[in-house]
């Protein structure tokens, strides 16, 4: 009897915890929407900033803020994919691949603030770079960084050493079954951790607002040095800081319903191979 | 009579903590189906991967003695254990078929080792599916993936693979003992004819399987707990050695015909 009740009490408990994640994040996603809806038009989208956010668009804010995402994506990958293979293949047995997992869980632990002053006296000052959209895409890609490993790391951990052992049994060497079996095996967890990776990195403000974006007046970058990007954070960020204007508000919620539809699209774009992923885990 | 494809002297296996393998001397002749037989458990498995140095990828696990594989002693330190393990394919008792299409799978060796130009593959692959007999079941849906086959399809497209890269002894580890009886079949008429042309190193828990292959077979038996080779000759010969009381024991207590599906499945399913 006693023990029914605890298991009883444990599943209620159990479920509640689930309801209530579920209802924080429909809360949110039904305020953003409720909030931001109205302010979606076409010229929402395609237009330039104007009057301090009160009117225009936010076309160069979604462009800048892509620009980050593909820019720290192209940092992140080969550094996560380098450090899963050195941390499953090469350290397999070797005392330093606890450390490295070490390492990796401090970065994730880092304050994203204190990357934004380290870039800030790295690449703004140090590099003279002043604010660069580059700047802000490895600033992202190294926030990302132990997401994606330690997604993948997790991914080729779970390879079925069966498959290992016939690349092996081939006369395969390690490098070659890291080609052939590592890396196509593990590809889905490089997407699913580069998706974690980039939803979070989207909403970060701290690490871009001294180091890679503005508030308006940039356009898609040229160069380098002194080549700043519109954001869609930062605007948010701006716009909730020194806005009193209704109209102004509803739009400052219309970029924020942006922001979330862009992590929703990628999740969605990302679907077909992380399906196809576990589709293979069941035949296996 | 001729020099053996595979000349084994004083090899052991062992364990930090135990023994596995007893001190095994063997001469496995070239050509022919050379039959490993015994209860599980014996080594029979571990035998045959330290024949490829397979052994080494299991952390922990020692080999002494030598192996010469024709007149060349492959555990001599400038030997290439990869170049080695090509030239000794191994097919082991569940199919590792890779998550790619049938194509993918029979050129996965050729492909990734890099021994032939892309424009060859397509012809090797034929090849060795035909080799394999199974071209005719798949020649129409090479594009498919692979784990759509038949078990016992996949243990031949596995077998293809390891033809296609230009093996010359292939080791068995049980290769029939997942499958049916009608793909237990299939795979046998295949190994039955590729006699001809490779050394095959078979390892059987099924006695039907030993007479209707072997020509030489060798016996692993637990000793003190130990796998040790106790006898070894034609199967005639170790039939008539009654003195060796775990052969008899074995012999008298297994079934004809039955596959074995006992132990060792179960770490792969």
């Amino acid at each position: 009897m006693k023990r029914r009740a605890i298991h009883l009490g444990f599943r209620a408990l159990t479920a509640l915890s689930a309801l209530a994640a579920c209802a924080v994040l429909l809360g949110i996603i039904g305020f953003i929407v409720s909030r931001g809806w109205s302010a979606l038009s076409w010229s929402f989208f395609t237009e330039e900033i104007a009057h301090v956010g009160a009117s225009g668009g936010i076309y160069y804010n979604i462009m800048g803020t892509l620009i980050l995402l593909l820019t720290a994506t192209l940092c992140c990958t080969p550094l996560a994919v380098g450090l899963a293979i050195v941390h499953s293949v090469y350290l397999a047995e070797h005392p330093l691949r606890k450390k490295l997992t070490m390492v990796l869980y401090l970065l994730n632990g880092v304050p994203s603030i204190l990357f934004g002053i380290i870039g800030m006296v790295l690449f703004v000052q140090w590099f003279g770079w002043g604010k660069s959209w580059l700047s802000g895409g490895i600033l992202l890609g190294i926030m990302m960084l132990p997401t994606v490993t330690i997604t993948l790391i997790e991914r080729i951990s779970s390879i079925p050493g069966r498959y290992l052992e016939a690349g092996r049994g081939l006369g395969l060497n390690q490098s070659q079954l890291i080609r052939s079996v590592v890396m196509p095996q593990s590809f889905g967890g490089l997407i699913t951790g580069l998706l974690l990776g980039l939803a979070r990195a989207a909403g970060e403000t701290a690490p871009i607002m001294f180091t890679a974006t503005i508030f308006a007046g940039a356009t898609l970058p040229s160069g380098i040095k002194e080549s700043p990007v519109l954001s869609l954070p930062y605007h948010i960020f701006i716009l909730a800081q020194d806005s009193y204007d209704p109209v102004t508000k509803t739009r400052l919620w219309g970029a924020a319903l942006v922001l979330v539809l862009i992590v929703f699209a990628l999740s969605l774009a990302a679907l077909p191979a992380r399906l196809k992923i576990h589709e293979e885990a069941d035949h296996a | 009579m001729p020099d053996p494809i595979l000349n084994i002297r004083e090899l052991t296996v062992s364990t930090p903590q135990k023994r596995l393998l007893n001190p095994v001397n063997l001469e496995i002749p070239e050509g022919g189906v050379f039959g490993i037989i015994g209860p599980s458990g014996a080594g029979k498995s571990t035998f045959l991967k330290s024949l490829n140095r397979l052994t080494e990828l299991v952390r922990g696990l020692r080999v002494d003695g030598q192996v010469a594989y024709r007149g060349k002693e492959i555990y001599a330190p400038k030997v290439d254990p990869d170049q080695l393990r090509s030239q000794m394919g191994m097919l082991f008792q569940q199919p590792v078929v890779f998550p790619t299409s049938i194509y993918g799978n029979v050129i996965f060796g050729v492909k990734h080792l890099g021994i032939e130009k892309k424009s060859q593959w397509a012809e090797i692959a034929e090849k060795a599916l035909r080799q394999a007999a199974l071209w005719d079941e798949v020649k129409d849906r090479l594009k498919k993936p692979a784990q759509q086959l038949s078990v016992g399809q996949q243990q031949r497209l596995c077998l293809a693979r390891t033809l296609a890269t230009g093996t010359d002894i292939i080791l068995m580890d049980e290769p029939t003992s997942a499958l049916d009886p009608k793909s237990t079949e299939a795979v046998e008429s295949l190994i039955d004819s590729l006699r001809q042309t490779h050394t095959i190193v078979l390892v059987t828990h099924n006695m039907r399987q030993t007479e209707k292959l072997c020509s030489n077979v060798a016996f692993i038996g637990l000793r003190d707990g130990i796998g040790t080779l106790l006898a070894q000759g034609d199967l005639a010969e170790l039939k008539a050695s009654t003195d060796i009381i775990e052969l008899e024991d074995y012999l008298c207590c297994e079934t004809p015909g039955i596959v074995d599906t006992t132990s060792k499945r179960s770490h792969f399913s």
